[in-house]
């Protein structure tokens, strides 16, 4: 009898701590899904300025960008996938030897949660790789690919 | 056979009973101290002439072991026994020239006794050397000496050209090149004297029917006539204690503390944080001591054009991290990166690893180390170089990630 409720009351311990431990987590990864939303919306609405039948980004769209090869840009690096590899929740490696963190929102929670480092990134890579700026609807296809890995 | 064997040992026992009763010549402190400085010098010639470079810590054991040989040599030389006192032995030319001119006075003798005989004729000479012989003594001075010397030079080169040791702090990179140079001009010689050394043992060996490299061991040379009692100095052991314990104490901590001091124009081993936030993010943050100023700044105002790919940043964190780059600039440091990093490739002047500097080091390096996935570029100075970040490059720093083909691409 004892032993039966001393183990409910630690089982019900457990969930607790269980609970304490998960809840900020949970709610960092619900904050972490608003910060990419808020940079998504900002890029859907430069989408629509830009076009007014944009309806939406698409995450297949963004995996056909981010495997596509082009020479149109520097010439070293024809694809996203040259340093990021094929997969996105790899890790990626600069020309340089220096280890890239996964792009997939799921491997590196962080991505995309802040525009002037998303912007940072797109400004160089994009004319790296394409040898022009990136559309807005190519960016938020991108993330929406990353996001949904 | 059980007969021949036994007769052997007799004759095996004979002879040791035989070299026992020689004349104890050469004390312990003479042939440990002897036998310690072979090991030492061989070690250090091994490891300067045909080492690998991150091997310096064994090249630095071996001198310093050299180097304190001498100096207990010296203090034995003063308070050691009757054969190990520089008394015993005087540099002295007027002997040297007629032991040479006794030399050529039996080849003479030979000659005319047995015309064509290059043999010795070896007639019994009244005074065979119990100690040194006039060249001998010439020879020990001349190790010894050359021997401090290469030491010394040898701490000057460590400290002005890895910036490391006592003298660091004192020694710029140019003056430590120059004695460099010198410390294996030095080291050379040294290998030639030790070969003279040993022919001479050989030579005096044959003439005197004395094993001398035996006597080195043993101690005793068998020497006829030699039974009337000399008039014996004993060794000052205990004496040679003190003075070695005080000698110690006051070179030792002098040495430890002169070594702390910070290098002569070694820079500062941290990096600005937002330069290696920024510049990090893609590559291995490269200390600013490794290019130019003028490298920097065509650097930085081709960053949309970086090695390739587009690095463009911010107007205000470029400039911080211009400034930061050319205030630190080779041009402002002392150590062996900055010197040799300031020569670029005109064809390509901002890579660093166009550099003749760097091609000239890494040359023996297969092409398929860089590919392994623990180095990654040729650019990843840090993969192999432990200390990298900190802009001094260690030869000691150095560890080569193993590679299973070393063979491969191999100029």
């Amino acid at each position: 009898m004892i032993i039966s409720r001393l183990m409910q009351r630690r089982v019900r311990r457990s969930a607790f701590i269980l609970l304490l431990l998960t809840a900020p987590t949970a709610l960092a990864m619900a904050a972490a899904g608003t910060a990419q939303q808020q940079v998504l919306d900002q890029y859907a609405q430069q989408a629509k300025t830009a076009d007014a039948g944009f309806n939406g980004f698409s995450a297949d769209r963004g995996k056909a960008f981010f495997l596509a090869q082009s020479a149109a840009g520097h010439g070293d690096t024809p694809s996203c996938s040259t340093c990021h590899t094929t997969d996105p929740r790899q890790m990626g490696h600069t020309r340089a030897g220096k280890e890239i963190n996964p792009m997939a929102l799921s491997r590196t929670p962080d991505r995309f949660g802040d525009i002037n480092k998303t912007e940072k990134w797109f400004a160089r890579n994009c004319d790296t790789v394409l040898g022009r700026a990136c559309t807005p609807r190519e960016k938020g296809d991108f993330i929406t690919y990353m996001v949904g890995l | 056979m059980l007969a021949s064997g036994a007769g052997a040992m007799n004759r095996g026992g004979g002879s040791l009973a035989r070299r026992k009763s020689g004349l104890m010549v050469w004390d312990l402190g003479v042939r440990l101290f002897h036998w310690a400085l072979v090991i030492s010098f061989a070690l250090a010639a091994y490891t300067g002439f045909l080492g690998p470079r991150n091997w310096l810590n064994l090249h630095l054991i071996a001198g310093i072991a050299a180097g304190a040989l001498v100096i207990f040599r010296l203090v034995w030389g003063w308070l050691g026994s009757r054969y190990a006192r520089f008394h015993s032995f005087p540099l002295s030319p007027a002997a040297m020239k007629a032991h040479l001119a006794a030399i050529i006075a039996e080849y003479r003798q030979a000659e005319q006794r047995h015309p064509g005989s290059q043999r010795l004729g070896a007639p019994p000479r009244h005074h065979p050397e119990a100690g040194h012989n006039p060249l001998g003594a010439a020879m020990v001075y001349a190790l010894l000496l050359a021997i401090a010397l290469t030491v010394l030079t040898g701490a000057v080169a460590l400290g002005g050209v890895v910036k490391q040791g006592p003298l660091a702090f004192l020694v710029s990179f140019d003056l430590g090149l120059l004695i460099r140079d010198l410390h294996q001009v030095l080291a050379i010689a040294l290998l030639c004297m030790v070969g003279a050394h040993l022919a001479g043992v050989i030579f005096e060996s044959r003439r005197e029917k004395i094993n001398l490299a035996a006597a080195m061991i043993t101690g005793r040379k068998p020497i006829p006539g030699a039974a009337t009692p000399e008039p014996h100095q004993a060794a000052r052991p205990g004496m040679a204690a003190i003075v070695l314990l005080v000698l110690a104490a006051a070179i030792v901590p002098a040495t430890i503390a002169l070594a702390r001091l910070p290098g002569r124009g070694v820079p500062p081993a941290t990096l600005d944080p937002i330069y290696a936030k920024e510049c990090g993010a893609c590559h291995f943050a490269y200390p600013p001591s490794l290019a130019p100023a003028a490298v920097w700044i065509s650097m930085m105002e081709g960053l949309d054009r970086h090695f390739g790919e587009n690095a463009d940043l911010d107007a205000t964190t470029a400039a911080h991290i211009r400034d930061y780059l050319t205030a630190n600039a080779a041009e402002k440091w002392d150590t062996r990166p900055a010197h040799l990093f300031r020569q670029r490739d005109p064809a390509d002047p901002l890579r660093i690893t166009a550099t003749p500097f760097w091609q000239r080091l890494h040359r023996q390096l297969p092409e398929a180390l860089f590919k392994l996935p623990a180095v990654g570029a040729k650019g990843a100075c840090n993969a192999c170089h432990r200390d990298a970040g900190t802009g001094r490059f260690d030869p000691q720093s150095i560890l080569v990630p193993p590679i299973l083909v070393p063979t491969e691409a191999r100029p």
